[in-house]
């Protein structure tokens, strides 16, 4: 069975999912940094940055599947 | 625009090669890569201006991640309000003639008082609100149906770019701004406690040496915020790099308060008042060295919490200051250049000269950034017709008809690389040059696909965007921007009129040591100014004598405040009121009351006498009126 993607409508403009997505990707990244730096996540990797950018794909991924 | 981090990074490099270090070769690439990502992604999802995310690496090209990221962030925003004004610009006034330009106009200095009043990238947001209306609703000034739809292709191609930029940046590892900003500070420190121990060793104080330590300091503000968008530690090391710079302020303004003590006090007073007031500049000088040591301690402790990515001891916010006046001067002269050159081609009744209008709000948005406008003009003359005939070369001598990506990218690479390059030299002009012939070139080829290669289309292209500088250029020309010697007398002006109006018994939203951050940051507007006048080392000394003023003031309030609640609140209302007169001998008076008093009560109240020995050398008759002391310690 194909997944079917909902399009956000805002004030009669439709919204592509993957916009969706993306925003709201980014808005949970935002959300889980101050835990990363709890947690030290940036100590944990050699190159953090990219670890943090895989957070995001990831993030972003899973909504793509479930939602 | 960004100051440049490449040349610090790289002084624990050696390799150099073309004349250019490593690091500097590894930006040019990654911007190369970047632009190649961005332009392939934007013709395969068939966006309608893949130019523009070219473009938006362009931009967007900085030598460090966390600049990078600050600024795209800010970018996009900056969008999204541009397309809302553009669609509600051009709903309400299409059809409307003079007055659609006039609305215009007004935007376009709105915005320019915005970023007047903003700093760093949030300069940048607010420019390119205005930039996004140039592109969007002037472009599409007779097809108002189409603001929509270029808003959105706009924005799309903008995401793109943004996405290309923090892919190949995290990927190709591109360097963290965490350590170039922590080697910065800490030479900033080790300066500012060399001050302290020359004066320290009865060295006299320069007002200049200090004003220069305090714009240096200051002017890591705009920077320091991009450590924020860095990684998840980024804003703990925000905010210890904002305590260290607060930290580095209150001591410079605490060794200059004790090269300004006298040895003893003699203001003509009866021998046993003058031996009280020895023992209070004693006094004073033990608290003001106790006072240096702590705040190095504390500097220090945050500079470490900065390398470490832990959040500091103690966090103090660093404001900015901005003058409401300058940015409003710089709004209407905005808005004014961009009425002058609609006023132009109305009269010209040339066609398609929206293209060539909408560059004149370009120009003019990223001018209200830069500390000079009309010198960001005059790079923009000379960049132009440099972009128009690298664009010119790459169309017709060394692309000439392909259409191959591959090819594409390999004609891009030499102008692409060979620009970053000049944007990582530490010299700000020339990589100021880079940036600006970078975009240009990149508007002017216009990179499509498939690619257009008519001569007559590529002719008028360049024709107004030449035309678009010249424009601004002239206008300026006819209404000068604001001149450094003008900037510098509204900062003094502000700044006198701010110590005149202070009060002792006010209440200050700011610590005295956020207050002094403030006032240094005006120091260093003032600093920064193009001043051409012959005085400017008199300006430098009253702004100092400003800044020492205000800030023994702020302290004067803070520790009298405290006292108010305590047995000592009759002799602390008492220095208030002296403190209001600006009288030195009455100060003293009254510290020689609160010492009476607080030894009566058995209460400490050092704190509050040392200011106030401060307040009375700041405002005594001895006082020089160069404002540096030139005395001797004991």
């Amino acid at each position: 069975m194909t997944h079917t993607y909902r399009e956000l409508v805002l004030g009669g403009v439709l919204i592509a999912p993957i916009v969706t997505y993306a925003v709201t990707a980014l808005l949970m990244f935002l959300l889980l940094r101050p835990l990363l730096h709890i947690v030290g996540f940036a100590r944990l990797f050699s190159n953090a940055s990219l670890a943090e950018l895989s957070l995001y794909v990831a993030i972003f991924g899973l909504l793509g599947l479930f939602f | 625009m960004q100051m440049n981090a490449t040349s610090t990074v790289t002084e624990a490099q050696p390799l150099v090669f073309a004349g250019f270090p490593a690091s500097s070769w590894a930006f040019a690439i990654r911007v190369w890569l970047a632009s190649l990502v961005a332009l392939y992604a934007s013709f395969w999802l068939q966006l309608e201006s893949p130019s523009s995310a070219a473009i938006t690496v362009a931009i967007l090209a900085l030598p460090t991640r966390g600049q990078g990221f600050e600024k795209a962030g800010y970018r996009l925003l900056a969008t999204f309000i541009g397309v809302a004004a553009s669609i509600a610009i051009a709903g309400t006034f299409s059809q409307t003639g003079g007055l659609l330009l006039a609305v215009f106009s007004m935007w376009i200095g709105l915005c320019v008082y915005a970023a007047g009043m903003l700093d760093g990238n949030r300069a940048y947001a607010a420019a390119l609100c205005c930039i996004t209306v140039a592109l969007i609703a002037v472009q599409q000034i007779d097809s108002p149906l189409q603001v929509f739809p270029s808003g959105v292709a706009r924005g799309a191609a903008i995401a793109i770019g943004i996405l290309a930029v923090a892919l190949v940046n995290d990927t190709l590892g591109a360097p963290d701004y965490h350590p170039v900003l922590a080697a910065r500070l800490d030479a900033l420190h080790h300066r500012v406690m060399d001050f302290a121990q020359d004066i320290a060793g009865g060295e006299a104080s320069s007002a200049p040496i200090a004003a220069g330590m305090l714009r240096d300091i200051a002017a890591l503000r705009p920077e320091i915020t991009s450590l924020a968008a860095e990684s998840s530690s980024g804003a703990a090391r925000s905010a210890a790099a904002r305590s260290a710079m607060v930290d580095l302020v209150s001591v410079l303004f605490l060794t200059r308060a004790l090269a300004a003590l006298p040895a003893t006090y003699t203001a003509g007073r009866p021998a046993d008042r003058d031996i009280g007031a020895s023992g209070l500049i004693k006094m004073c000088r033990v608290w003001l060295r106790s006072e240096i040591i702590r705040k190095n301690a504390d500097a220090r402790s945050s500079l470490d919490a900065l390398r470490a990515g832990t959040d500091p001891i103690r966090q103090w916010q660093a404001p900015l200051y901005r003058s409401r006046r300058i940015a409003a001067e710089s709004g209407v002269r905005a808005a004014i250049y961009f009425a002058l050159a609609a006023i132009f081609f109305v009269m010209a009744g040339w066609p398609n000269t929206e293209i060539c209008l909408s560059l004149v709000g370009v120009i003019i948005g990223l001018g209200s950034t830069a500390p000079d406008p009309r010198g960001f003009t005059i790079q923009a003359v000379l960049a132009m017709p440099i972009a128009c005939l690298l664009a010119g070369i790459l169309k017709y001598f060394v692309f000439n008809g392909v259409s191959e990506f591959q090819l594409l990218a390999i004609g891009l690479a030499p102008i692409i690389i060979g620009l970053a390059l000049l944007i990582s030299l530490p010299n700000r002009t020339l990589s100021l040059f880079g940036r600006l012939t970078s975009v240009f070139t990149l508007v002017v080829l216009a990179p499509t696909n498939p690619q257009s290669y008519d001569p007559e289309v590529f002719l008028v292209a360049c024709l107004f965007a030449c035309l678009s500088s010249v424009l601004v250029f002239a206008a300026q020309l006819l209404l000068p921007s604001l001149s450094g010697d003008r900037r510098i007398r509204l900062l003094l002006g502000e700044a006198r009129a701010e110590l005149n109006g202070m009060n002792a018994g006010q209440i200050h939203h700011l610590a005295p040591e956020e207050a002094a951050f403030r006032d240094a940051a005006r120091i260093e507007q003032i600093m920064t100014a193009n001043d051409t006048s012959a005085c400017h080392d008199q300006v430098v000394v009253e702004a100092m004598r400003c800044f020492d003023r205000a800030a023994i003031l702020r302290r004067c309030s803070a520790e009298l405040g405290r006292l108010a609640a305590s047995p000592l609140a009759d002799a602390a209302r008492a220095a208030q009121d002296a403190l209001t007169l600006r009288n030195g001998r009455a100060i003293l008076a009254a510290a020689e009351a609160l010492r009476t008093a607080a030894a009566e009560s058995n209460r400490f109240a050092n704190s509050a006498l040392a200011v106030l020995v401060l307040a009375s050398v700041a405002f005594g008759p001895s006082q020089p009126a160069t404002g540096s002391s030139h005395r001797k310690q004991p």
